[in-house]
């Protein structure tokens, strides 16, 4: 789905959502869980929240099997990244080649669609302040 | 009284007419004639039109086709989202059959996942019934199924089975409600399992749910949503979307601007969400709702 880049961190994808990249996350620095706030009675009938889709979300990536392992595990990741955007950008900082699978699975369960963005995984898997998401060269489970 | 499962049933039945066009910049030896097709709404559009690129490939030159994908009025048709949806979120104000146009050229690579075989759709199809049994159970119920009941469920959505109308291109399912073994029966055996929960509870852990609008940039809301309030009480479509999406809701004294639909109907918002989460989920065990402008006729 989303462009193949030539370098870190990723462009902005269409639609005008302003994205900066991916951060490395410091180790400690807990982001503070955004719990969706409900739009008080005087908002705008017509719109959703905005403010969701600006935060970012922290990823904990974990290898599976023989994958190798990422130096950086924690990111800070654009909630409105997909997981397609998301395996590219592993792919290029594992130094992968394009053609090769990557699976990434939430809970060790089940692998979401590559368009799924990762604010709402975060939002329903997410937990201790992040989302963990395993990643596999192969298929792991199912 | 309906009884509940007779909306199982409903629901698992639900068919859209559908014309498929040949788009009309596609190169064609001859003429390209419409295939008409009743789609089920539970159903993948990569999943039951085979017959749809056969007859289209039929007119062209092979080095001309490469992959299928469908469009109305211009929208690419994700075909990882089931039929129903993308019926009632782009088309069900419309008059029927459901007017599609089918490419063979220009894969809109932005819009549309890639589907080169069936095994992606099982794929996809799996995943997110594992995905809505994580928020029902933690995963506990389809962990515990072996390997050949997940693929019971899957085997429930094929569609082997049409019959041609004698002299026209109109099929209908094959698989009458009444028959032993069909695929209603062979789904729900699994599927009934994934829509149990501990007895001590009034209903799933959460409830697997997507909200949709054509009009938002969001692909669609997707929140933890407890099926049991707090005090006890069983919380309603209408509590969901005054939790998830106010906006959707008309105010008080307010003109109603959007129907909250789910496979064709607008249930009342006074349903328990877990009740249409056990009869109105598509296979995938999602509840799978869309909010579009209300018809102005």
């Amino acid at each position: 789905m989303a462009e193949v880049e030539e370098q870190l961190p990723l462009s902005p994808q269409d639609g005008g959502r302003g994205e900066c990249g991916e951060e490395p996350s410091d180790g400690g620095a807990a982001v503070g869980v955004a719990e969706a706030v409900p739009p008080s009675a005087g908002s705008p009938v017509t719109e959703e929240p905005a403010e969701d889709t600006k935060k970012k979300i922290d990823v904990l990536l974990k290898a599976v099997g023989d994958t190798p392992i990422m130096k950086t595990k924690k990111w800070s990741v654009e909630r409105t990244r997909t997981i397609q955007g998301l395996v590219d950008f592993i792919k290029k900082f594992l130094k992968l080649v394009a053609s090769e699978q990557l699976f990434i699975y939430v809970n060790q369960s089940f692998a979401p669609s590559p368009d799924q963005e990762v604010g709402t995984l975060y939002e329903c898997f997410g937990s201790d302040g992040k989302l963990v998401l395993h990643y596999c060269k192969s298929q792991a489970w199912g | 009284m309906t009884d509940d499962k007779d909306v199982l049933r409903d629901v698992w039945f639900g068919r859209i007419p559908t014309c498929f066009t040949l788009y009309q910049d596609e190169i064609t030896e001859r003429e390209a004639e419409p295939y008409y097709l009743l789609l089920p709404r539970i159903s993948y559009l990569t999943l039951v039109t085979d017959k749809v690129k056969k007859h289209f490939q039929k007119v062209m030159r092979q080095e001309d086709v490469t992959e299928i994908w469908f469009e109305y009025e211009g929208t690419p048709l994700k075909w990882h989202f089931p039929i129903g949806l993308l019926f009632d979120l782009h088309a069900s104000n419309t008059a029927l059959p459901w007017n599609i146009t089918v490419h063979f050229k220009n894969f809109p690579e932005k819009d549309l996942l890639h589907c080169t075989s069936k095994d992606v759709i099982e794929a996809h199809f799996m995943a997110c019934v594992k995905e809505a049994d994580a928020l029902k159970h933690k995963s506990q119920v389809i962990n515990e199924m072996q390997k050949k009941d997940h693929k019971q469920l899957w085997m429930g959505l094929q569609n082997d089975h049409y019959h041609l109308i004698p002299g026209s291109n109109l099929e209908i399912p094959a698989n009458l409600p009444a028959s032993p073994n069909n695929k209603f029966d062979q789904f729900w055996a699994i599927n009934r399992k994934l829509m149990e929960y501990p007895p001590e509870d009034s209903g799933f852990r959460y409830i697997p749910f997507r909200i949709y609008q054509v009009t938002t940039e969001r692909p669609f809301i997707q929140k933890l949503f407890r099926p049991v309030a707090t005090n006890g009480q069983l919380n309603t479509l209408g509590d969901l979307l005054k939790e998830v999406y106010p906006a959707a809701i008309t105010p008080e004294d307010g003109e109603k601007k959007n129907q909250v639909m789910v496979h064709g109907i607008e249930p009342m918002l006074e349903t328990p969400v877990q009740w249409l989460s056990e009869h109105m989920s598509y296979p995938d065990n999602f509840l799978h709702i869309s909010i579009i402008p209300q018809p102005t006729d």
